[in-house]
C-alpha cells in the first residue's frame, strides 16, 4: 500500500492505494467518481480518458500511485455546481450520445483537444477522437457536438 | 482484467533504478510510460515480481542536440518530442512518425525510451531508430555502455539490454543538408499499429542519391533495414524505374510474418507500395532541407 | 390569462432528457452500483475449446487471505434447479435445447467456457483466486467450423444429442419451385458466406445480487433488454417463486441483442450470492465479452437463382447452414426468421428454404441487431451478381424486382403483406440524391489514374413491428402494456416494461405523451426498470417505436378521458368541453377556468366525489401495434479501394428511409447511423477470428477492431414520406435497420469498384489483405 495525496476535480485527496490499483480503478472504488468508465482496460477505446496535468490521458493505462502530487480532472469536474460546460452543452444540443458508456472519455478528450485546438476543423477532430470508440452513433453527432462548442468558443 | 500483485519502487535517481535492478534482474520490470506494460499486466500475460516505476526520474528526461546528435532521455513523453522544435528541425523522420503513434492519450503518457526498450517490431519508433542507426546508452551499476541499434533488437520484445541495465538516452544523428524523410504505414484504422511501416530517409546531392536507408515495422520480429535496396539506390538518380526496382528487391529478401491483419504476401505487398511511394516522398523533400 | 397554447413535441429533436446525466458521469451503470458488504466474483475459464473436465481443485484459492468463496459447476448445480436457456423457453426454442449447466461440470465445449466461480472481497483478489484454481482436462479433438460439424464422424459435444446438429435439417417449399426451376430462362448457382462477428457494446454483461435471507428475496441489479425476462431467467433457475425475485436495471451501455434474459455467469452470480451471504458483483471484462459473451452471423448459403434474360428473379432456393456455437440458443430460431424475410420487398413467385443449426466449439450464437440480416446480404449480392451477368444496372433490376404498392398489398411468398412498403420510392430517391451518371464519369476518369472507386446499392424491409396478419402469432412479444398515472404533483409517470440502452425512451415515450396527454414535456416521466413497478416487457426486434409508443399514445388518451371525467365534476362542466393544454385543465374558450392537471389529481385523492365515479387516475393499457407496419429503405455507398493496400474508404453514404412517423427526427437518425457502422464495421474491420485448434483470436479490442470517428463518413439520410396505415400509429422501428442493409450496400460498392478486375465477392468481410486476393484471383483468371 502506499500513500497518496493528489487533487482531483480541485479538491485534494489522500489515501491508501495499492501499487497494482489503476486510477481509473481508484476514481472509481476508493473515490466514488464512478463517471469515468472501464470499457477495455487495455488502452484501446478511450472510455477512462480523464486529464491529469492538462494532458488527456487513459486512466486504465495509469497506476493510481502514479498520480500522486497530479492534478486529475474527470468528468464529474467539467462543470461547477450542477451546470454544463461549453462541451457538454454543445453536446447535448447536438444529440451527441445514446447509451452513453463512452461519453465520459470522449467528452474529457474533446475537452482537453479543443483546449489546445480551438480551431480545429472536422478531420482534426475526427483524428483527435478516433482513439475514442462509440458503438451507438456511428460517430457524426459528436463530431457535430465538437464543432459546435468549438464555434460557441471561439464566438466568446 | 484486474493487474496481478507486485512489489512497487519508485527510485529517484538513475542510480537508485540501477542498483534495484541489479538486485532482482529479470524478476524486474520497468515501467515507463505505461502504455505496453500496463495492458500486458492487465491481461495477466506477465507476472513481475517488481515493478521499477522510473516516472520520478527527472534527470532521464529532456531533448538536447549538440555536434550532429540529438539526445533524447528515455523517459520523455512522445508527445514531448512530438511538440519539440529540435526534433523538428533536427530529426525530420522522428518528427513524421510520432503523430503516428497511437492516439493523443497514448503520447501524453507513452516515453521514447520505452516504446524502443518494448521493442514491438510493428510500432513505429523502432523502424526509425534502425533507419538513423540510432545510439542506446544502457547503464548498469558497472557503467554505461552504448548499442548501435543493429545491435539493440534481438528479437519479438526482445533487445539486449540486460537485465541490471536501464535505458537512459537515445542518440540520433542530426539530419544533414539534402536529407529527405518519408514515414509511412498501413495499419487498419488511423492510430492502430502497423501492418506494414516503412521509414525512409535519404540524402541527395546534385542529383543523385547518397545516403538510403530504408527500415520496415511489421515486417519481421525485429524492425529491419531493406539493405539490399539501399544498396542499389546509392549513387543512382531518383526515377520511378529506379523505385520499382528497389521495392521489388527490398520484399524479396524480407520473410514477413502472417497474423489476423495480414498474410505474408499481403505484407509483401504492401511493403512494396510503400518502398515505392516512401522513395517518391523522400526524393521529393529532399530538395528542401539545406 | 393568455391564451395556453398547445405544444407539438411529435416529430421535433427534442433534447433528451438521459444527458443530463450521462454528460456528467451521473448515469448508473451495474458497474457503478455499490452495496454495503459487496463482494466480487471472477471466472476461471477454459483455455481448451473441447475438453473432458477430470478434476477442478479451489482449495489453494479458498486459502488466499481475501478469497471467500469458490464453486464449481458441480456444485452450483446442487444449489439450482436444472433447465434449458430462460429465453428460448418462453419463445418456444426450435429444436433439441441441450441440457446445459451454469458452469462446465463435466465439459468444456469452447475456450472460456466457465468452470470455476470465485468470491472475493475484490475483483482484483479475485482473479489472484482464479489463477490459484487447478483443473485438469483431457483434451478432446475441437470442431471448430460448420462443415466438421456437419459430419458424423465430428466428436459430438452434447452426449444427449449424439451429434452436433442442434436444429436438425428442414425443407419448406413456397410457390412451386420446380416448376419456376424449370421454366427459367437461366439458374445461377452461388455460395455466400456470412462470417462471425459480434456486438461488442460498450458496457458489457454484468450483475449484482443481492440475497436477503431473512425476506427469501433475491434482488439482481443488471444490465438487460427486459428486467422481467431477466426475472423469469433467475426464479427459474434458482428455483423461486417470481414474486422473490426482482430486477432493477438503470443505465446501459448498450447491447444490441446481447443481454436478453440471463446469461449463465449472471445465473451463477445470483446462485453464488444466495449462498454466501453479502451481495456478489461480477461485469465481465473486455476479454470476457469478446470471447464468452456470444458472437453472431456465422451462416452460409448455398443460393440457386431462377431469373428470366430480362432480370426477374422467379425464384429462389436456399440452403442454409447456421454455426450457433458451443450452446446452441436463439440460433436456432434465426433460420425461420431468415425464411420468412428471403422474399423481401420482391416480387418472388417461389421459394424452397432448407436449414440446418450445428454446434462447434466456439462462443454461442446470440442475437445481434437484425439477427436474421444475412436474408438481405444474400438477396442485395446475388442481385448484383445476376446484374453483372446480365447487363443490368444494378438500381434497374431492383426497380424492376420490387413488388408494386397495390391495395391490398402484395404478399411475400412465404406470407407477410407487404402493406406500406415504400421500395420502389426509396431507389428512387436515391437515385435523385446520388448522381449516377456523374458517378460513372468521375469513376471512369478516376481509373485512368489508377484510382478504383465504386458504387453500390441495397434495400431492405424490415418489420418494425410488421404488418397486422393472421399469419404473426402473437406471444410475449406480441402486446405491449403501460401504466399511466397522474401523479399528485402534475407528474405523468409511464411505467413501461422497455428497457432502454442507447433507444432514448425516456424522451421519445415522454414526447408522444406529452402532446397526447396536455402537459409540457418535462411534465412527463418515464420510469422503467424494475419488475416491482413496471408491467412486462422487452426492448428489441425494432418494435419499440410502434408498440411502446402506440402503447403511450393511447393509454395518454385513456388517462386524459379519466382526469376529464374527474375534472368534469371538480369544474361543473361537461366533460366534451374540457381540454388539457399545457398541463391545464380548462373549459373551452374560458382560460380563466383552468385548474392544473396536479390540482385535479389532488382533489380526486381525497375521495369527496359523487360515489360510482373512478377517481384513481391511472390507467392499464395495452396495445397491439395497431395496423403495424414495414420500416425499410436504400442504402447507396461510394468507396475508393487502395488497390496496392486493401484499404477502402467510405467516401460517401446515403440513406432514403421510410420508418414511418418520426417521433425525434435526431434520434431516429443516431438510431441509423450507429447501425449503418456496425454495418461497415462488419465488412472492413469486425471479425471474430478462431484458429484450428478453437483459441479465440480476436479476444482484445487490437484484434477484435471497431470502426472509430476515422472510419465512418457523414451519413446523408432523407426520410421518405411514409404510407399511413393507422389512425394514430404510425411510428415504425428503425433500430435495426442500417445494420441489416449497410454490409451489402458496401460489398457491392466495392465489387463496383473492383470491376476492371473482374471481381465477384460471395463473402461478407473484406479487410485489406482479402481485398488484394480477390484482385489477384480475378487477375490470374480464377
Amino acid at each position: 500500500m502506499v500513500e497518496i495525496t493528489l487533487r482531483v476535480n480541485g479538491t485534494a485527496c489522500t489515501g491508501p492505494a495499492e501499487a497494482r490499483k489503476t486510477l481509473a480503478d481508484f476514481l472509481r472504488d476508493d473515490l466514488n467518481l464512478t463517471g469515468t468508465h472501464l470499457g477495455c482496460e487495455h488502452g484501446v477505446c478511450g472510455a477512462c480518458t480523464v486529464i491529469v496535468d492538462g494532458r488527456a490521458v487513459r486512466s486504465c493505462l495509469m497506476l493510481a500511485v502514479q498520480a500522486a502530487g497530479s492534478e486529475v480532472t474527470t468528468i464529474e469536474g467539467l462543470a461547477p455546481d450542477g451546470g454544463l460546460g461549453v462541451v457538454q452543452q454543445a453536446m447535448w444540443d447536438s444529440h451527441s450520445f445514446q447509451c452513453g458508456f463512452c461519453t465520459p472519455g470522449m467528452v474529457m478528450q474533446a475537452v482537453a483537444f479543443l483546449g489546445d485546438h480551438p480551431d480545429a476543423g472536422e478531420q482534426q477532430i475526427r483524428e483527435a477522437l478516433s482513439g475514442n470508440i462509440c458503438r451507438c452513433t456511428g460517430y457524426q453527432s459528436i463530431i457535430d457536438g465538437v464543432l459546435l462548442a468549438a464555434k460557441r468558443s471561439r464566438g466568446r | 482484467m484486474k493487474l496481478p500483485p507486485f512489489d512497487y519502487e519508485a527510485p529517484r535517481t538513475v542510480s537508485e533504478a540501477v542498483e534495484l535492478l541489479a538486485e532482482h534482474q529479470d524478476e524486474a520490470s520497468v515501467l515507463a510510460g505505461g502504455q505496453s506494460l500496463i495492458p500486458l499486466l492487465a491481461l495477466r500475460l506477465a507476472h513481475p515480481a517488481v515493478l521499477i516505476d522510473i516516472n520520478g526520474i527527472e534527470e532521464l528526461s529532456g531533448v538536447s542536440a549538440a555536434d550532429g546528435w540529438v539526445a533524447i532521455g528515455a523517459m520523455t513523453r512522445a508527445y514531448v518530442a512530438e511538440e519539440s522544435e529540435t526534433v523538428a528541425d533536427a530529426l525530420p523522420l522522428l518528427a513524421a512518425a510520432l503523430p503516428l503513434i497511437g492516439h493523443e492519450a497514448i503520447r501524453s503518457r507513452g516515453t521514447i525510451g520505452g516504446s524502443l526498450a518494448h521493442a514491438d517490431p510493428a510500432a513505429e519508433l523502432p523502424a526509425v531508430a534502425r533507419a538513423l542507426d540510432a545510439e542506446f546508452v544502457v547503464r548498469a551499476q558497472s557503467g554505461e555502455r552504448v548499442v548501435p541499434a543493429a545491435e539493440w533488437f534481438e528479437g519479438y520484445l526482445t533487445t539486449s539490454r540486460d537485465p541490471g541495465e536501464l535505458l537512459v538516452k537515445v542518440r540520433f544523428p542530426a539530419a544533414g543538408p539534402g536529407t529527405g524523410i518519408s514515414f509511412q504505414e498501413v495499419a487498419r484504422r488511423h492510430g492502430d499499429f502497423a501492418i506494414v511501416g516503412l521509414a525512409v530517409s535519404l540524402m541527395v546531392s546534385e542529383g543523385s542519391i547518397s545516403d538510403a536507408r530504408l527500415a520496415f515495422a511489421g515486417m519481421s520480429d525485429v524492425p529491419v533495414r531493406a539493405a539490399v535496396a539501399e544498396d542499389l539506390l546509392v549513387g543512382e538518380r531518383p526515377s520511378t524505374e529506379l523505385f520499382d526496382e528497389a521495392a521489388r528487391r527490398a520484399t524479396d529478401s524480407v520473410d514477413p510474418p502472417a497474423d489476423l491483419h495480414g498474410s505474408a504476401e499481403y505484407r509483401r505487398k504492401v511493403a512494396a507500395a510503400l518502398v515505392r511511394r516512401g522513395l517518391r516522398t523522400a526524393a521529393d523533400n529532399a530538395g528542401e532541407r539545406q | 390569462m393568455a391564451a395556453i397554447p398547445a405544444e407539438r413535441y411529435t416529430g421535433a429533436s427534442i433534447k433528451r432528457s438521459e444527458d443530463p446525466r450521462i454528460l456528467t458521469g451521473a448515469g448508473r451503470y451495474v458497474d457503478d452500483i455499490k452495496l454495503p458488504g459487496m463482494l466480487h466474483a471472477a471466472f476461471v475459464r477454459s483455455p481448451l475449446a473441447h475438453a473432458r473436465v477430470l478434476s477442478v481443485d479451489a482449495s489453494a484459492a479458498r486459502e488466499l487471505p481475501g478469497i471467500v468463496a469458490a464453486f464449481t459447476g458441480t456444485d452450483l448445480e446442487a444449489m439450482t434447479v436444472p433447465g434449458p436457456d430462460a429465453l428460448m423457453a418462453l419463445l418456444g426454442g426450435a429444436g433439441p435445447t441441450p441440457e446445459f449447466t451454469l458452469l462446465a461440470t463435466d465439459k468444456v465445449r469452447f475456450a472460456g467456457d466457465p468452470v470455476a466461480i470465485v468470491i472475493a472481497e475484490s475483483r482484483y483478489l479475485a482473479e489472484d483466486g482464479c489463477e490459484l484454481v487447478d483443473v485438469e482436462y483431457d483434451q478432446l479433438p475441437p470442431v471448430t467450423n460448420a462443415s466438421f460439424a456437419l459430419d458424423p464422424s465430428s466428436p459430438p459435444l452434447f452426449a444427449n444429442l449424439g451429434d452436433n446438429i442442434a436444429r436438425p435439417h428442414s425443407r419448406n417449399e413456397f410457390g412451386d419451385v420446380p416448376a419456376t426451376f424449370a421454366t427459367a430462362d437461366r439458374v445461377f448457382d452461388f455460395r455466400i458466406d456470412v462470417h462471425r462477428h459480434q456486438n461488442m457494446p460498450m458496457e458489457g454483461r454484468g450483475c449484482v445480487a443481492s440475497y436477503d435471507g431473512g425476506l427469501g428475496v433475491i434482488t439482481v441489479y443488471t444490465a438487460t433488454q427486459s428486467v422481467h425476462v431477466s426475472k423469469i431467467a433467475v426464479a427459474m433457475r434458482l428455483g423461486m417463486e417470481q414474486d422473490k425475485v426482482r430486477v432493477l436495471a438503470g443505465d446501459i451501455g448498450g447491447s444490441f441483442g446481447l443481454k436478453i434474459g440471463a446469461s449463465r455467469e449472471e445465473l451463477a452470480v445470483a446462485a453464488a450470492a444466495r449462498a454466501v451471504g453479502p451481495p456478489v458483483k461480477w461485469v465481465e471484462d473486455r476479454g470476457e465479452n469478446l470471447t464468452t459473451s456470444g458472437q453472431a452471423r456465422e451462416e452460409s448459403f448455398d443460393v440457386r437463382a431462377a431469373v428470366s434474360n430480362d432480370g426477374d428473379l422467379l425464384g429462389l432456393d436456399v440452403n442454409m447452414v447456421i454455426d450457433t456455437g458451443a450452446y446452441p440458443g436463439m440460433g436456432t430460431m434465426v433460420p425461420g426468421i431468415v425464411e420468412a424475410m428471403l422474399p423481401g420487398p420482391y416480387k418472388l413467385a417461389a421459394l424452397g428454404f432448407e436449414s440446418t443449426a450445428v454446434t462447434t466449439n466456439k462462443a454461442s450464437y446470440v442475437a445481434y441487431r437484425g439477427p436474421w440480416a444475412s436474408e438481405t446480404f444474400v438477396r442485395e449480392r446475388i442481385l448484383d451478381l445476376i446484374a453483372k451477368d446480365l447487363g443490368l444496372d444494378p438500381l434497374e433490376i431492383r426497380l424492376r424486382n420490387a413488388a408494386p404498392r397495390t391495395d391490398p398489398p402484395a404478399v411475400m411468398i412465404t406470407g407477410r403483406p407487404l402493406a406500406g412498403v415504400t421500395t420502389r420510392e426509396s431507389l428512387e430517391r436515391i437515385a435523385q440524391l446520388v448522381d449516377f451518371p456523374a458517378f460513372r464519369r468521375r469513376q471512369a476518369e478516376a481509373r485512368t489514374q489508377g484510382r478504383y472507386l465504386g458504387i453500390g446499392v441495397a434495400t431492405f424491409i424490415e418489420a418494425a413491428p410488421g404488418p397486422r396478419s393472421p399469419e404473426v402469432p402473437s406471444g410475449p412479444m406480441g402486446t405491449e402494456p403501460m401504466r399511466l398515472r397522474l401523479e399528485e404533483d402534475g407528474i405523468v409517470t409511464l411505467f413501461t416494461g422497455q428497457m432502454p440502452h442507447g433507444q432514448s425512451h425516456e424522451t421519445t415515450l415522454a414526447q408522444i405523451a406529452a402532446d397526447e396527454f396536455g402537459v409540457p414535456f418535462e411534465q412527463v416521466r418515464v420510469v422503467t426498470g424494475d419488475t416491482d413497478v413496471v408491467p412486462f416487457g422487452l426492448t428489441g426486434g425494432s418494435r419499440s417505436a410502434t408498440m411502446a409508443g402506440g402503447v403511450a399514445l393511447h393509454g395518454a388518451r385513456q388517462l386524459k378521458a379519466k382526469v376529464i371525467e374527474v375534472a368534469s365534476h371538480l369544474m361543473e362542466a361537461s366533460a366534451q368541453d374540457l381540454q388539457i393544454t399545457d398541463g391545464q385543465v380548462w373549459v373551452r374558450g374560458d382560460p380563466a377556468s383552468a385548474i392544473s392537471v396536479g390540482e385535479v389529481a389532488r382533489r380526486a385523492a381525497t375521495g369527496r366525489f359523487a360515489p360510482g365515479l373512478d377517481a384513481n387516475l391511472e390507467v392499464e393499457a395495452a396495445f397491439d401495434g395497431g395496423e403495424g407496419g414495414w420500416s425499410g429503405g436504400s442504402h447507396c455507398a461510394i468507396v475508393e479501394v487502395d488497390v496496392e493496400t486493401g484499404i477502402v474508404t467510405v467516401e460517401r453514404y446515403v440513406v432514403a428511409e421510410d420508418c414511418g412517423a418520426l417521433i425525434n427526427p435526431a434520434i431516429v437518425d443516431g438510431q441509423i447511423r450507429g447501425g449503418v457502422a456496425q454495418g461497415i464495421g462488419a465488412v472492413l474491420l469486425e471479425r471474430s477470428a478462431y484458429d484450428q485448434d478453437g483459441n479465440c483470436q480476436s479476444a482484445t479490442l487490437m484484434d477484435y477492431l471497431v470502426p472509430t470517428a476515422c472510419d465512418i463518413p457523414r451519413i446523408e439520410i432523407e426520410h421518405l414520406e411514409t404510407v399511413p396505415l393507422d389512425a394514430d400509429v404510425n411510428f415504425r422501428g428503425v433500430g435495426e435497420g442500417g445494420m441489416i442493409v449497410a454490409p451489402p450496400t458496401v460489398v457491392n460498392a466495392i465489387e463496383d469498384a473492383l470491376a476492371p478486375f473482374g471481381a465477384r465477392i460471395y463473402e461478407q468481410h473484406l479487410p485489406p489483405a482479402r481485398i488484394l486476393e480477390l484482385i489477384a484471383a480475378a487477375d490470374s483468371g480464377q
